[in-house]
C-alpha cells in the first residue's frame, strides 16, 4: 500500500508549479532589471544636465542648447525604453501565468477523470467547478507579479546602492541602514499581518458562505416569514466582519506605513544631508562640500526608487496569501494518489459475462474501511441487487467494478482478473446509471447521441419506444429535437431516467451497473421503472443498488452488505422471497 | 439633506453613482487623505530637488553660506515626509472602512431585494455564487475609477498651476503632452467596457461548459466522450485567457503611450526650461522642481490606464445584480388574513412549472379544516406543481378559493405552510434552524416537536444536542433527517393549512407511521394536503390521484 505522503507546504507546491515557465519568468525579471539600469542611467543624465546648467548659470554664462542636445537622445532612450521594457515584462509574466493556469486546469481535470464517480469526495459539482475556475485563476497575481517582484526587491535596491556608493558612501550607508530596518519590520509586522490576513480571508469566506446560505434558502425564509431576521443576521455578520477586519487592517497597513515612513525619512534625511553639505554647514564637515551637486542630485533622484520595489512587494503580498489559500484548496485533488488501473489486456465481451468477487475489500485513501470484505458471484446474465445501510460501500463496490478505485481481493470477469483488463476498453462495455441521469442542456436527440454519436434517427426512435417515451416525445412539436433545459429541465425525474435507459440501450452494454436509479422517484414511478429495467435488461449481467425492492421481482438474488462499522467481515446473503 | 432621504428609502436598482452616497463622509475623507498623501509625495520630491540645487548655488557662491535660509525648506521637507506616511496610512484605513461599509450595504440591499421577490423565483446555486462575487466587484468603482481620476485631475491642475507660477511659457510647451497623457485613458472607455462585458459573458459560458461535463463525468468516461467535452471547455478556456490577454494588452499599451507622452512632456519642459534659464527668466533649481513635479505625476496617472476595465467590470456586475434583484411584484400589504376554520375550494386548477412540458390540469376538490387530502400519481403528473400552486408560489389557471374568496384577496403568509421536497437547512445550529419557524419557542417546545418527528433520540445522541451545527447545505445530516427537521420547523409555525411534499421519503414504515400519527394529532384542526408515494394509513383521508 502506498503511504500517504506528508502534505507539502503551499509555498513548495507553488514553486513546483512555476518550474515549467521559469524561462519566461526569468526573462521578465531580466527586463525588470534592465529597466532599473535604464533608470539609473536616466538619473545620471538628468543630474549631469542640471549640474552643467547650474555651473554655467552660476558662472554667469548663457546656457545654450548644446548640453541638452547632447543628452537628449540618451534621455529619450531611457524615458521611452523603460515603459517599453515594462510592457514586455507584463506580457511575459501574463503569458507565463496563463500557461501555468491552463496546464494546472488540465492536470486537475485529469485527476478528476481519474477519480470518476468518486470525484464527489472533493466537493459537489458547483464547488469543484469554482475550484477549477476561480481558485486556479487566483494564482495569477502570484505568478505574474509576486514571483518577479520577490527577486526585484533585492536586485534593484542593491544596484541603486552601488550607484549611490560611487558618489557618496555615507548616502549609501543611510540607504543601507534604513533598508534592513524595512525587512526587519516587515518580518515582525508581516508575520503578524500574514496570520491576521489569513484569518481575515477565512472570515470573509465564512461571511460569504453565511450570506450565500441564507440567500439560497430564500424561499424557505419567505415561507417562514423569517426574511427580516435573516437580513438582520446578514447585516450583523457584515458589520462584525468590518469591525474585526478593521482591527486586522490597522496592523496590516502598519507594515506598509513603516515602509512608507522609512522611505520618506530617508529621502528627507538625504535631502538635508546633501543640501547642508552643499552649503558646507554640516556640523562634522564645516566649510567642506562632501558630495558635489551632480552626485547629490543623482542620489536624490535615485532614492525614491530604492524603496519602490519594497512597497510594491508589500501590496503584492496579498497576491501571495491568495495564491497560498487557493493552492491549499486545490491540493487535495492535486495530491490524489494517481491510481492507475494496471491492466493491459483487452477483453471483448460477446455476451453477458460471469462476475465473481473474491474477498473484495475497499479502503479509503486514509486507510479507513469503505467496503468490508465481500464475496459473491453472478452467473452470465444474472441480475442481483445490493442492499445495506448507507455508508456500507454499495456505491464503492460499483466504482471498483467500473475500474475507478483500487481494491484488495479479486474481481473476476469470465474467470479473468479485472486488474488485468485495459480500463478504457472494459469501461466501454459497461452501462452505468446513477440517481441523477447524464442529461445535458441539449436536444433529446443530441442527448442520446452523446452515448452513441453515429446512431440513426430510427435507432433513437426504437430506443425511445423501448423505454416507452416515444408516444410522449412524438407529441411534442419539435419531437426528437425538443431542447431540454439545464439538467434535463422540462421532463420529470422518471422520464429523465427513461431517457438515460435509452442511452444504455443504444450502447448495447453487456453489463449494467445501476446506482440507486430510482432513489428520488415516487413509489409508483420507481415501480414502473424497475419493471421496465427488468424487461430491458434480460440477458445482461446486472447489479442494481436500491433501497426498495418494489418492482424488482425479476431479480435472481439480493446481496445484503453489512455495516462496516458494526460487522467487519462477512456479507450475508439471502434469497429473494 | 437630500442624501438622508435617499438613504432611508433604498433605490430598487443599484446605480454606480449612488454607491458613494451612503458612505459619503467616509469616502470624502478617504479621497481627501489620498490627495494630501499624493500632494505631499510630489512636494517632497520637488522641494528636495529645489533645496539641494539652491543650496548648491548658494554653496558655490560662498562655501559656508550661512545666509541661506535652510530651516524653512527643511521643515517643510520633514512635514511632507510625515504627511505622506500618515496620509497613506489614514487613507488606506478610511477607504477600507468605507469599502467594507459599502459591502455591507450592498449585501443587505440585495438580500432585501431578493426577499421581496415572489416565492417562485428560485435561483441556481451558481447564480447566487455569482451574486456574491458581483457584490465584491462593485467596490472597484470607487476605489479604481473615482479615486484615481479625482487624484490625477487634481494633481495635474496643481502641477500646471505651479508651472504657470514659475513661467507661463512652461505650461504652453509642456502641458499639451501632459494633458494628452491624462486624457489618453478616456480612449479606452469603449474598448474597456466591451472587453469587460465579453469577459463576463465568456466566464459564464466557460463555467457552464465545465459544470455540465463534471455533472455527468462517469457516463462521459464510459462513453469515451469526456475528452470531447473537455476539449470544448479548454477551447473556451483558451478564448477566455486570450480575452484576459487583450485586457492586459489594452492596459499595458495605454500605459506605454501614456508614459511616452509624459516623457515627451518632460523633454519639452527641459527644452523650454533651458531657454528660460538662458534668458535668466527661470533659475535652475526651480526648473528642477518643475521637472520633479512632473516626475511625481507618473505614478498618479498610471492607475488611470486600467480604470475603464474596472469600470466595465463594475457595470457588468451592477447589471447582473439589478437583473437578479429585479423586484417585479411589489409586496401587497393590508389584505385580510383568513380566519380558521378554513374551507378550501379548488376548481379546474391547471398549472405548469416554468419550462415544464407537463403539469396538473383541471384539478378540482373541496376541503375543510380538519380534513386530510392524500395526493398520489406517477412521477411527472404534477403533484409538486399542484402543491406549489396551492402554496401561492406559481401562476395557475382555474380557481382556488379560501373561505369563499379567491387566493389573491387574502394575505396568506401566516396561513399556508409548505414543505418542499428538498427543504433548505441553514448552516446554523439545530435550535437556530428550528427557531426560524418560531423565534420565541422554548427549549421544551423544540424537544417536543423533535419528539413528534421522531428525531429526539438522534439529537440526544449528538454531543452538542440542540446546538449541533447543520453544516453547509445541511451536510451534517442525512436527507431524511433534513426533511424531518424542516417538517419540525414548519410545525412550529402553527399554520392552519399545511402542504407537505413527500415528507416521509426515506423513512422506514414504522417511523413513517409514528411521525404521521404525531402529525395528525398535532395538526388535528388544520387542513392537511400530503403528497406521498408511500401508502399512508389514514382512514379518514380524502384521496386525489393525478
Amino acid at each position: 500500500m502506498p503511504k500517504l505522503t506528508s502534505p507539502t507546504k503551499p509555498a513548495q507546491q507553488l514553486a513546483t508549479l512555476l518550474q515549467s515557465q521559469r524561462k519566461r519568468l526569468n526573462s521578465a525579471l531580466l527586463l525588470a532589471v534592465s529597466a532599473s539600469l535604464l533608470f539609473i542611467l536616466q538619473c545620471y543624465l538628468l543630474a549631469s544636465l542640471f549640474a552643467s546648467w547650474l555651473v554655467i548659470s552660476q558662472q554667469g554664462l548663457a546656457v545654450n542648447s548644446d548640453q541638452l542636445l547632447n543628452t537628449l537622445p540618451w534621455l529619450a532612450l531611457c524615458l521611452l525604453g523603460r515603459p517599453a521594457l515594462q510592457y514586455y515584462r507584463e506580457q511575459l509574466s501574463l503569458k507565463a501565468s496563463q500557461h501555468i493556469r491552463s496546464s494546472l486546469r488540465v492536470q486537475l481535470l485529469a485527476k478528476l477523470a481519474d477519480a470518476g464517480p468518486a470525484k464527489n469526495q472533493y466537493g459537489n459539482d458547483g464547488s469543484l467547478s469554482s475550484k477549477l475556475l476561480e481558485q486556479v485563476d487566483a494564482l495569477d497575481g502570484f505568478i505574474s507579479r509576486y514571483y518577479v517582484q520577490r527577486y526585484l526587491v533585492l536586485i534593484t535596491p542593491l544596484l541603486l546602492v552601488g550607484a549611490t556608493f560611487i558618489y557618496s558612501p555615507l548616502a549609501a550607508v543611510i540607504l543601507l541602514v534604513t533598508a534592513p530596518l524595512v525587512p526587519l519590520f516587515m518580518i515582525l509586522l508581516g508575520n503578524a499581518a500574514a496570520g491576521a490576513s489569513q484569518r481575515q480571508l477565512q472570515q470573509l469566506s465564512r461571511m460569504s458562505g453565511r450570506f450565500l446560505d441564507l440567500v439560497r434558502g430564500m424561499p424557505t425564509l419567505q415561507q417562514l416569514q423569517a426574511t427580516e431576521r435573516a437580513a438582520q443576521s446578514v447585516a450583523t455578520a457584515a458589520g462584525r466582519y468590518r469591525d474585526s477586519s478593521m482591527g486586522v487592517l490597522k496592523l496590516a497597513f502598519l507594515s506598509g506605513a513603516v515602509l512608507e515612513f522609512f522611505s520618506a525619512l530617508a529621502i528627507a534625511l538625504l535631502a538635508l544631508y546633501l543640501g547642508l553639505g552643499l552649503l558646507g554647514i554640516l556640523p562634522w564637515a564645516k566649510e567642506v562640500i562632501p558630495v558635489p551637486y551632480q552626485g547629490a542630485l543623482f542620489i536624490l533622484l535615485l532614492a525614491p526608487e530604492f524603496y519602490a520595489p519594497l512597497r510594491q512587494l508589500g501590496s503584492d503580498y496579498h497576491a501571495k496569501a491568495q495564491a497560498e489559500a487557493a493552492i491549499d484548496e486545490l491540493s487535495p485533488i492535486l495530491q490524489r494518489q494517481a491510481w492507475q488501473h494496471p491492466g493491459t489486456q483487452q477483453l471483448t465481451l460477446s455476451g453477458a459475462p460471469d462476475i465473481e468477487l473474491q474477498q473484495l475489500h475497499i479502503l479509503t485513501a486514509e486507510q479507513r474501511q469503505r467496503l468490508a470484505p465481500v464475496s459473491f458471484s453472478i452467473k452470465s446474465g444474472g441480475r442481483i441487487a445490493l442492499q445495506g445501510p448507507s455508508g456500507c460501500g454499495k456505491s464503492s463496490l460499483l466504482y471498483a467494478l467500473l475500474g475507478f478505485v483500487p481494491y484488495q481481493g479479486n474481481i473476476l470477469i469470465n474467470q479473468l482478473s479485472l486488474a488485468q483488463l485495459e480500463r478504457h476498453h472494459w469501461q466501454q462495455q459497461l452501462g452505468y446509471m446513477a440517481q441523477y441521469s447524464s442529461i445535458a442542456a441539449a436536444s433529446i436527440a443530441d442527448n442520446l447521441r452523446l452515448a452513441v454519436p453515429d446512431a440513426t434517427e430510427q435507432q433513437l426512435i426504437n430506443a425511445l419506444q423501448q423505454v416507452e417515451l416515444w408516444p410522449l416525445i412524438q407529441q411534442l412539436p419539435l419531437g426528437l429535437n425538443t431542447v431540454l433545459g439545464e439538467r434535463g429541465r422540462g421532463l420529470s425525474g422518471g422520464q429523465l431516467q427513461r431517457l438515460a435507459l435509452a442511452q444504455l440501450l443504444l450502447r448495447d452494454a453487456k453489463v449494467w451497473l445501476l446506482d440507486e436509479p430510482t432513489a428520488h422517484l415516487d413509489g409508483a414511478t420507481a415501480y414502473r421503472l424497475h419493471q421496465l429495467i427488468g424487461t430491458l435488461s434480460q440477458g445482461k449481467t446486472l447489479i442494481i443498488v436500491s433501497h426498495q425492492l418494489h418492482g424488482l421481482d425479476w431479480l435472481d438474488d439480493v446481496i445484503r452488505l453489512p455495516n462496516p462499522a458494526v460487522n467487519p467481515v462477512g456479507g450475508a446473503r439471502y434469497a429473494h422471497p | 439633506m437630500p442624501t438622508h432621504e435617499s438613504m432611508s428609502t433604498p433605490e430598487p436598482t443599484i446605480r454606480l453613482r449612488r454607491l458613494l452616497h451612503s458612505r459619503r463622509n467616509a469616502w470624502l475623507l478617504a479621497l481627501l487623505l489620498g490627495l494630501v498623501t499624493l500632494l505631499a509625495a510630489a512636494t517632497l520630491l520637488a522641494l528636495s530637488g529645489w533645496f539641494i540645487s539652491a543650496a548648491a548655488l548658494a554653496g558655490l557662491a560662498s562655501v559656508g553660506a550661512y545666509g541661506f535660509d535652510y530651516f524653512r525648506p527643511a521643515a517643510i521637507i520633514r512635514l511632507c515626509a510625515i504627511g505622506r506616511t500618515a496620509g497613506r496610512y489614514a487613507e488606506r484605513l478610511t477607504s477600507h472602512y468605507a469599502a467594507l461599509g459599502l459591502l455591507k450595504d450592498l449585501r443587505v440591499h440585495s438580500f432585501n431585494a431578493l426577499a421581496k421577490q415572489p416565492h417562485s423565483h428560485r435561483h441556481s446555486a451558481d447564480t447566487l455564487q455569482r451574486l456574491v462575487g458581483d457584490i465584491d466587484l462593485l467596490d472597484q468603482f470607487p476605489l479604481k475609477v473615482i479615486a484615481p481620476w479625482l487624484w490625477a485631475c487634481s494633481l495635474t491642475v496643481l502641477v500646471l498651476l505651479f508651472w504657470s507660477l514659475l513661467a507661463p511659457t512652461l505650461v504652453i510647451y509642456a502641458a499639451p503632452c501632459l494633458l494628452l497623457a491624462l486624457a489618453l485613458p478616456l480612449l479606452t472607455v469603449r474598448r474597456g467596457q466591451a472587453l469587460a462585458q465579453q469577459d463576463t459573458c465568456t466566464a459564464t459560458q466557460r463555467r457552464k461548459l465545465l459544470l455540465e461535463p463534471l455533472s455527468m463525468l462517469t457516463s462521459l468516461l464510459l462513453w469515451q466522450r469526456w475528452a470531447d467535452k473537455i476539449n470544448q471547455f479548454s477551447a473556451l478556456d483558451q478564448a477566455y485567457i486570450h480575452l484576459q490577454l487583450c485586457q492586459q494588452q489594452l492596459i499595458s499599451r495605454t500605459a506605454l503611450v501614456q508614459q511616452s507622452l509624459l516623457a515627451l512632456s518632460l523633454l519639452a519642459l527641459l527644452w523650454q526650461g533651458s531657454i528660460l534659464v538662458a534668458d535668466n527668466r527661470l533659475t535652475v533649481p526651480l526648473l528642477l522642481a518643475a521637472m520633479l513635479a512632473l516626475w511625481a505625476l507618473h505614478e498618479v496617472l498610471l492607475p488611470l490606464c486600467q480604470s475603464f476595465i474596472a469600470l466595465g467590470l463594475s457595470v457588468a456586475a451592477r447589471d447582473r445584480l439589478n437583473q437578479l434583484t429585479d423586484v417585479s411584484a411589489p409586496k401587497q400589504l393590508g389584505k385580510p388574513e383568513p380566519a380558521a376554520p378554513l374551507s378550501l375550494n379548488v376548481w379546474q386548477l391547471s398549472a405548469r412549472q416554468n419550462g415544464a412540458l407537463l403539469g396538473p390540469s383541471q384539478v378540482s376538490f373541496n376541503l375543510q379544516s380538519g380534513d386530510v387530502l392524500l395526493v398520489s400519481g406517477a412521477s411527472g403528473s404534477g403533484k409538486t406543481t399542484l402543491l406549489q400552486a396551492l402554496a401561492n408560489q406559481l401562476a395557475f389557471s382555474g380557481d382556488i378559493n379560501l373561505n369563499g374568496l379567491p387566493y389573491a384577496e387574502w394575505q396568506l403568509s401566516n396561513t399556508v405552510g409548505y414543505l418542499p421536497q428538498q427543504p433548505d437547512l441553514f448552516d446554523l445550529t439545530l435550535a437556530q434552524n428550528l427557531r426560524l419557524g418560531a423565534p420565541d419557542a422554548t427549549e421544551q417546545q423544540l424537544w417536543q416537536v423533535l419528539d413528534d418527528v421522531a428525531l429526539s433520540d438522534w439529537v440526544k445522541s449528538q454531543p452538542q444536542q440542540l446546538d449541533t451545527v447543520m453544516g453547509e447545505y445541511g451536510a451534517a445530516v442525512s436527507g431524511g433527517q433534513a426533511r424531518r427537521i424542516s417538517l419540525a420547523r414548519l410545525l412550529l409555525t402553527q399554520r392552519p393549512l399545511l402542504l407537505l411534499d413527500e415528507p416521509f421519503a426515506g423513512l422506514d414504515p414504522a417511523t413513517t407511521q409514528q411521525v404521521l400519527q404525531n402529525l395528525l394529532q398535532r395538526q388535528r384542526n388544520s387542513l392537511l394536503i400530503i403528497v406521498s408515494h408511500q401508502q399512508l394509513n389514514i382512514p379518514q383521508a380524502n384521496q386525489l390521484r393525478l
